[in-house]
């Protein structure tokens, strides 16, 4: 009951952040129109028209660019509400001509199948792996444990993509070496000669998403050829994820472990295993969830760098698309559409936070 | 009860030195009993020479004439040496070497699966491997690695230093004044801060650097504006935890300012996780900026001597003769880009258990 | 058993018979800490001894080593950078430092380069002992009750954690019991009941009853009819009717099952301490002749006599390893037998995921919040300890550590961080809890002579480290003999001394001294108005002057004339 209130004052104490978002991003916009207002508009006129000076009028007209700051503003986000978010340019891949809204519905499914795995893999390896390494400072296992998350950490993502590459993909090192196969050097999911049918069929693609799509209508043949693109790219960024949490539960565990209520709980006869179980870890993952937040934008940043490397289509390579294929509104609705992600992670981590640290009043 | 404080208070009380300096003396010997953080700062400190060198006298490490690879502001065209034999002193002899390059060149499209197209090399064949000739092997069409990654270096580390000082120079002065001040002021600062967290640092830089379009001086722009919120909230933490310190009741007591509060009492208190901070971020930023030109942000022309961009063009290498064997050119950029990140990262590590008394042993 | 095995030592060694009378024994304790600028030598030489149904004050200024006696008796201190570097502590007659040679190896290079050497698998071993002598033997509160409690999990939970795991057998015996209550129980209780004349004994009787059957949810019920009732029969009767309505309708066969495997369980856990003492005995006896012969010629009497000893104890102590080895293994054995599931699990984890169980320890430890007089204790069992006062949480606090009913609790300041006014119901507290009569008793530490005055049977007085001075508490508050604690006596506003108005209180000069670099000699001589030049070349030690009044001072010793003598 009450961690529904929680839920509820965290709700309304998003809306300024989310408004300041919108501020911000319709600043990008503002200033955009102030310096390629051509370019702006010229994506909605027909270029192959006549009179193409009436029509850039006509289209700012409609666009909004007479209007001042504050109207235009209020236009935008009506605009966010019940609009398509603009349009790509024509020539831009795959979404060409096509609203923006549409492009992100498309590449979304994909970038959240990264970033399940990705959050999965990292979460299910640092709890324990963690709670070992830090129960344990200075140790052997600890050194191993610090020296492979400081590695993670300092690894830019592309540089570790590309190693993968050269390792793992088909005609890489490590395939050769030992003769198999290896993973694909890029791609979102296996291109078919002959596509299995529920795949054309519109309506028996309920998620978009190419894994759980397979798994809902049994077939795990195309679920797992799927899978094995996600492999890579969900490698690369759950290192760097991993060693960022790694490192924060080890921090947290060592800074529990030192504290009063550990010598108690030791005091009272608590056996060793029991006292970091229960005393220690829960309170070293209080500081490490505030964390998350940070570690997943991190995340939804590699994501860019990822998808870019592996030609993955999802979030990430959209907006790097937009940007260096000049897309405007794709540029500003993929920026606010990250920052709704990660408002949302916020609020998911302080439920997480509440949940775990009575001390937070709700 | 901590009785290990207890027990370094005593000792301060009774010790005949200077309180200060001894402690400075104590956190220098922790400081260097921490092998792995002094090796992260010997690794900074070579590259810090390196870039320094390479600042004052190009000519000693990097390339002498011709192809001035070192001097990025003046904007290159590698169109302009189109199919002419240009001469590339050896970094060991001295002597120069003639060779050409032939670049039929245009903007890159989107991503980096996207080849350039060039004409086929005329001189040395694909590549040099690294041997005593070529130091660190060369790229496609022979250009030598081991003197553009020194010049290389020498940009990166300015611009990641320029970015994470200015940054954390704006941030902790806004930060700490809105931890001093708070109220109102402190809201509308953290409600702005709110904002830049909430978009991932790569996808901000690259709608800030699309709106101000690219080029090298709103890449350091942007990322500035990106870096100065972290810092104002660390300190602004910081800021508020000292200012409940009797030592600032009693400065105000005495009639102190506002602003020489702030600036004499309190930001001093304040800067030991800056230091921190700022240690980590030089990695960070190094990454970020190398990321940025590896996504195809290519700064003043694409052959800024960059590691990113290094990076990419050693990646490029290998697809263009499918040769995966050619390792060299992407390594060995990569592998200096990582030992750096590595470095500053372990540098604050060091830093952070020097600073903090807590985990002190 | 273990005092048993000691009592046939008692004509070689008066050590064991020590250890059989106190509680705790603690015997040449030094601990020190590696502090990054040197070595701390926190507490050296350090021998005392609690005895059963005291109340021991340790009593000195902040940083002379108290707070490390009691962390270092029960084995806590923070390990870097602190360590036990050698000594005995006898808890209860067994001695948990027995095998510290095993545990760790210090290398000291110099001063700010110690290298510590950890052995795991001992120190696993030795964690795992201790951990079945905490909390059952001895238990602590602590100073600062809000740092002390675990701030994420419920009061309830970490009152219930000691009494799962040391009264788990007694725990499931009582449900079993409840269970299985019928007129006949009754009818001895009853009988019992009623043949006591004295309302107190009676009352007891009553309580633990309700103790041993469980039967706290219906407690008011039983002491109304325990009180009007006089017929035996009809109080039975009415027992067993309210015994009914609080029987919970378990699978009796499971608990009692569940209580044969932890009464071997335990019997297991006894045997294993035993098997550590033996060892431990031997080793004493060893070290006892290496004094001996080095401190008297050879080929002496008691040296003689010790070897002897020695001798036939190993061959002993042989025959009884073996033994207990094939006991505990038959124990194991019976265990995989009568709950095979559980002999499995508890492998792997300590835990009993068991409701019944759990719901029966909560209603304990509802009886433990209530003895330490906490309103509505239901409710503050489902609190977590940010909600709830400083005076309220050392009272939980004391509950807990009384729970498992351990033989000595070790109070480390228990009220220098609450109010005034707490602070004294927080000693009339630990007064009216400790039951004395059954022999528990208390280290009671504090820097406040006034609480000492309050609270102690026996003070020892700590400086630097050492033990200065020790004594029953009205002799060294009338006579006091050590020029510290003269100092520490005259600091201090007293009715009972006339004194002239000009005059102001004595402090006194100087400070505490820094153990990185102590003084040599006597630590306190720097400090001290009466100081020798002996002083500041050797260390006094521990000299009984009085019976019961140990002092360490040349002041009361007769070394200083003998020097003085040989100087002539």
């Amino acid at each position: 009951m009450k961690i529904r209130y929680f839920i509820i004052r965290r709700l309304v104490l998003m809306v300024p952040t989310l408004i300041g978002l919108t501020l911000f991003t319709f600043v990008l916009l503002y200033s955009l129109e102030l310096t390629h207002e051509t370019q702006l508009v010229s994506q909605y006129i027909n270029p192959h028209s006549k009179d193409i000076a009436a029509q850039l009028r006509k289209a700012k007209i409609a666009l909004g660019l007479n209007l001042s700051f504050p109207q235009q503003y209020i236009l935008f986000l009506e605009r966010l509400v019940n609009g398509t978010w603009g349009f790509f340019p024509t020539q831009f891949p795959m979404f060409g001509g096509l609203p923006v809204l549409e492009g992100i519905e498309k590449s979304l499914p994909n970038t959240v199948q990264l970033a399940f795995f990705a959050t999965l893999l990292s979460v299910i390896l640092s709890i324990p792996i963690g709670t070992y390494i830090g129960a344990r400072p200075n140790s052997v296992s600890d050194n191993v444990g610090r020296v492979f998350s400081l590695v993670g950490y300092a690894f830019p993502v592309f540089v570790l993509g590309i190693l993968l590459q050269l390792l793992f993909s088909r005609a890489g090192v490590v395939p050769r070496l030992i003769g198999v196969t290896g993973l694909p050097i890029g791609g979102t999911m296996p291109t078919f000669t002959s596509p299995p049918s529920w795949f054309r069929a519109g309506t028996t693609y309920p998620t978009h998403i190419p894994i759980l799509d397979g798994m809902l209508n049994g077939d795990f043949s195309f679920s797992w050829g799927a899978f094995i693109y996600v492999i890579l790219p969900v490698l690369t960024i759950t290192y760097g994820l991993l060693a960022g949490l790694l490192r924060f539960i080890r921090s947290g565990m060592v800074d529990s472990l030192s504290q009063e209520y550990v010598k108690t709980a030791r005091s009272k006869g608590v056996p060793e295993s029991w006292v970091i179980r229960t005393h220690v870890r829960r309170n070293a993952m209080i500081p490490a969830i505030t964390v998350m937040v940070l570690a997943f934008a991190t995340l939804l940043g590699g994501v860019v760098v990822v998808e870019d490397i592996f030609s993955y289509h999802g979030m990430g390579l959209l907006a790097l698309n937009s940007v260096l294929d000049f897309a405007p509104y794709g540029v500003l609705s993929t920026t606010f559409f990250f920052g709704i992600i990660i408002v949302i992670a916020n609020l998911v981590v302080d439920v997480i936070y509440a949940l775990l640290d009575p001390r937070i009043r709700y | 009860m901590d009785l290990t404080v207890e027990a370094t208070l005593e000792s301060e009380i009774v010790s005949k030195k200077h309180p200060r300096a001894e402690d400075f003396i104590s956190t220098l010997k922790v400081f260097v009993k921490n092998r792995i953080a002094l090796a992260g700062l010997i690794i900074v400190v070579i590259y810090a020479i390196i870039a320094i060198l390479d600042w004052v006298y190009p000519a000693y490490l990097g390339i002498k004439s011709g192809f001035d690879l070192s001097d990025a502001l003046v904007t290159f065209h590698m169109s302009t040496y189109l199919g002419k034999p240009i001469l590339y002193p050896s970094p060991i002899t001295g002597s120069l070497i003639p060779f050409t390059i032939g670049v039929s060149y245009g903007v890159p499209p989107y991503g980096s699966g996207a080849i350039i197209t060039l004409i086929p090399p005329t001189l040395h064949g694909p590549t040099n491997t690294p041997g005593w000739w070529w130091i660190f092997g060369s790229t496609a069409y022979n250009l030598p690695i081991f003197p553009v990654m020194l010049a290389s270096l020498k940009w990166d580390l300015t611009y990641t230093v320029v970015i994470v000082l200015i940054g954390a120079a704006i941030g902790t002065i806004v930060g700490t004044f809105a931890g001093f001040y708070g109220g109102a002021t402190d809201e509308a600062i953290m409600r702005v801060t709110d904002i830049f967290f909430s978009i991932p640092f790569l996808v901000l830089a690259m709608a800030i650097l699309y709106v101000m379009g690219v080029s090298i001086n709103n890449v350091l722009l942007a990322l500035i504006i990106i870096w100065w919120p972290i810092y104002a909230r660390l300190t602004r933490g910081q800021a508020l935890s000292v200012k409940s310190n009797k030592f600032v009741e009693a400065a105000t007591a005495s009639g102190s300012s506002r602003i020489r509060t702030m600036f004499v009492h309190i930001l001093p208190n304040v800067l030991a996780p800056v230091f921190v901070q700022i240690s980590l971020d030089l990695g960070t930023v190094i990454a970020l900026f190398a990321t940025l030109d590896f996504l195809g942000f290519h700064y003043t022309s694409i052959y800024l001597p960059e590691l990113g961009n290094m990076i990419t063009w050693g990646d490029q290498t290998r697809y263009l003769f499918a040769t995966p064997m050619n390792w060299w050119p992407f390594l060995i950029p990569a592998l200096f880009l990582v030992i750096f990140t590595i470095a500053v990262n372990l540098l604050g590590d060091g830093l952070r258990d020097v600073l903090d008394p807590k985990l002190r042993r | 058993m273990v005092e048993a095995e000691l009592s046939k030592s008692e004509q070689h060694d008066e050590l064991a018979k020590e250890i059989q009378e106190n509680n705790v024994v603690v015997k040449n304790l030094k601990t020190y800490f590696f502090t990054s600028k040197g070595i701390v030598r926190a507490i050296e030489n350090l021998s005392l001894s609690i005895r059963r149904g005291e109340v021991y004050g340790l009593v000195g200024e902040s940083g002379s080593g108290k707070s490390v006696t009691a962390t270092s008796i029960i084995d806590l201190i923070p390990d870097p950078p602190g360590r036990v570097l050698d000594g005995d502590v006898y808890i209860n007659g067994f001695n948990i430092y027995s095998d510290l040679d095993k545990l760790v190896r210090v290398k000291i290079k110099s001063p700010t380069n110690v290298k510590v050497k950890h052995y795991k698998t001992a120190l696993r071993r030795h964690n795992k002992i201790l951990s079945s002598i905490r909390g059952k033997w001895v238990s602590m509160i602590f100073q600062e009750p809000f740092l002390s409690m675990n701030p994420v999990l419920t009061i309830g939970f970490q009152l219930t954690e000691p009494i799962l795991l040391h009264n788990l057998t007694d725990l499931i015996s009582s449900l079993v019991r409840l269970e299985t209550f019928s007129k006949k129980n009754a009818l001895k209780v009853a009988e019992a009941i009623l043949g006591e004349p004295d309302y107190q004994k009676r009352s007891n009787i009553v309580d633990q009853f309700i103790l041993d059957y469980s039967l706290y949810s219906v407690k008011k019920y039983i002491k109304q009819t325990a009180e009007n009732i006089s017929d035996p029969e009809q109080m039975a009767t009415e027992f067993v009717n309210i015994a009914q309505t609080a029987k919970l309708g378990l699978k009796v066969e499971k608990y009692a099952r569940m209580r044969d495997y932890f009464r071997l369980s335990d019997r297991v856990d006894d045997l294993q301490l035993k098997l550590v003492s033996i060892e431990g005995e031997i080793k004493r006896i060893r070290r006892r002749i290496q004094e001996l012969s080095a401190s008297s010629p050879a080929g002496s009497d008691e040296l003689r006599k010790m070897r002897n000893y020695l001798d036939t104890r190993t061959s002993q102590s042989e025959k009884e390893t073996l033994q207990i080895k094939e006991e505990i293994k038959r124990a194991k054995e019976q265990m995989r037998r009568v709950y095979p599931a559980l002999y499995f699990k508890r492998i792997l984890s300590k835990r009993v995921r068991d409701k019944n169980i759990r719901m029966a320890a909560e209603k304990r430890a509802i009886e433990f919040l209530e003895l330490v007089n906490i309103p509505a204790p239901e409710a503050i069992m489902n609190s977590y300890p940010h909600e709830l006062s400083g005076g309220m949480l050392q009272r939980s606090m004391i509950a807990m550590a009384l729970s498992s009913s351990p033989k000595v609790l070790i109070a480390d300041e228990p009220t220098t961080a609450l109010d005034v006014t707490t602070q004294a119901q927080i000693l009339n507290l630990i007064n009216r809890v400790i039951d004395k009569r059954r022999g528990q008793s208390v280290l009671f530490i504090t820097h406040d002579l006034a609480v000492i005055a309050e609270m102690c049977d026996r003070v020892g007085v700590m400086y630097g480290g050492n033990l200065v001075e020790e004594a029953p508490l009205e002799k060294l508050f009338k006579n006091a003999k050590h020029p510290y604690t003269i100092g520490l006596m005259n600091s201090i506003p007293r009715h009972d001394v006339k004194v002239d108005k000009a005059a102001r209180l004595e402090s006194i000069p100087g400070s505490v001294p820094n153990l990185i670099d102590p003084p040599t000699g006597c630590r306190f001589h720097p400090r001290c108005k009466f100081r020798m030049d002996i002083c500041s070349e050797k260390k006094p030690a521990l000299v009984e002057i009085e019976p019961e009044h140990k002092v360490a001072c040349f002041l009361y010793s007769d070394e200083v004339e003998e020097s003085v003598e040989l100087e002539e």
